[in-house]
């Protein structure tokens, strides 16, 4: 049987500076800020790609014409599964154990790898079809849309690569577990980004 | 740089505070900053499994002949669905302080009904 235990409410002190008035540490309200004006930037992104998704030259593919559902579907269940991992390296740390926290971030870093490598591929393959990102409007909200989501998953893989780093240097002992915490909120974003851009721009069918 | 050295040679070991003994003897673990106890290891990977699941399900429908209006409105379910249990238990939304949950969530309802409103302007949604 599970239970839980409840610990006491931080209260401010004194020269206590990462801890705003409401009691939430200011470094974890800022990314949980950040994270929702992201939310109307890929907003943004989605829409104009669903405004553009059918525009396209006669005679040019649009991206919809070249997906490869099954592969695609690979790659999001990779991202999906890297989620997994993060939470698995928060709760390491949080035991202390920063043997355990190294293997997870290194796989969750490994996963977002194979992810982009998974991205890169997919490219490479619409580029053969003559999808590329000139080729039509379609095509270059499309690229607009997936390379931003791919460079915030690049940004994310530097990022567990250096708690990793910070970690085997011995500077990230467990009470400074927010950090990971923190990496975590945006790797953790990414991945529910990813979860509604494969359902709304690959799934959903374009009739229009 | 001794002191430094020696976090070094003993960061690898777990923590072995009374405080994290009784939570790692309850499967739990300990926080701090007002924020209730977040699920165990086990529970992580019952909730990856279900992701897992939804993900394949959407695949299927994709493959299934059925009304488009339908298929949308199942794979929508499916996606916010998913959102929702990653928000919630890996982004620990659900035992964190409510002020980050309105946070995040008034984030999500802005640019929903925003963009929203830019498809239904522009006729993509009707």
């Amino acid at each position: 049987m599970q239970t839980a235990i409840a610990p006491a409410p931080h209260t401010p002190q004194p020269g206590d500076h990462d801890y705003a008035v409401t009691g939430i540490d200011s470094r974890k309200l800022g990314m949980w800020g950040f994270l929702a004006s992201e939310c109307l930037f890929f907003g943004a992104l989605i829409t104009s790609h669903l405004l553009y998704r059918a525009r396209a030259p006669i005679g040019v593919k649009t991206p919809h014409e070249v997906y490869d559902i099954p592969y695609t579907s690979v790659s999001s269940f990779v991202l999906l599964m890297s989620s997994l991992t993060m939470v698995l390296a928060l709760a390491a740390i949080q035991r202390g154990d920063h043997r355990r926290l190294r293997i997870w971030l290194l796989a969750t870093a490994f996963l977002g790898t194979v992810f982009i490598g998974g991205q890169v591929y997919e490219f490479t393959t619409f580029t053969k079809h003559g999808v590329n990102l000139s080729s039509s409007v379609a095509a270059s909200s499309f690229f607009l849309l997936t390379g931003f989501h791919g460079v915030h998953v690049t940004v994310g893989i530097l990022w567990l690569l250096s708690l990793v780093g910070i970690s085997m240097r011995g500077k990230l002992p467990a009470d400074k577990h927010l950090q990971v915490e923190i990496a975590g909120l945006y790797w953790h974003f990414v991945d529910v980004i990813w979860i509604l851009i494969f359902t709304v721009i690959y799934l959903v069918p374009n009739n229009h | 740089m001794a002191d430094e050295e020696g976090a070094v040679a003993t960061q690898d070991e777990p923590a072995e505070t009374p405080e994290l003994e009784a939570a790692a003897g309850h499967g739990a673990t300990l926080h701090h900053g007002g924020e209730h106890t977040h699920p165990t290891p086990v529970k992580y990977v019952g909730i990856a499994v279900l992701l897992g699941i939804i993900t394949a399900l959407e695949v299927g429908l994709y493959y299934i002949d059925m009304p488009e209006g339908l298929l949308v409105a199942f794979l929508l379910v499916l996606a916010v669905l998913k959102f929702a249990l990653v928000a919630a238990f890996f982004m620990h939304l659900k035992f964190d302080s409510p002020m980050l949950r309105r946070l995040f969530i008034t984030g999500i309802i802005l640019a929903g009904v925003v963009y929203t409103v830019v498809l239904f302007t522009l006729r993509v949604l009707i």
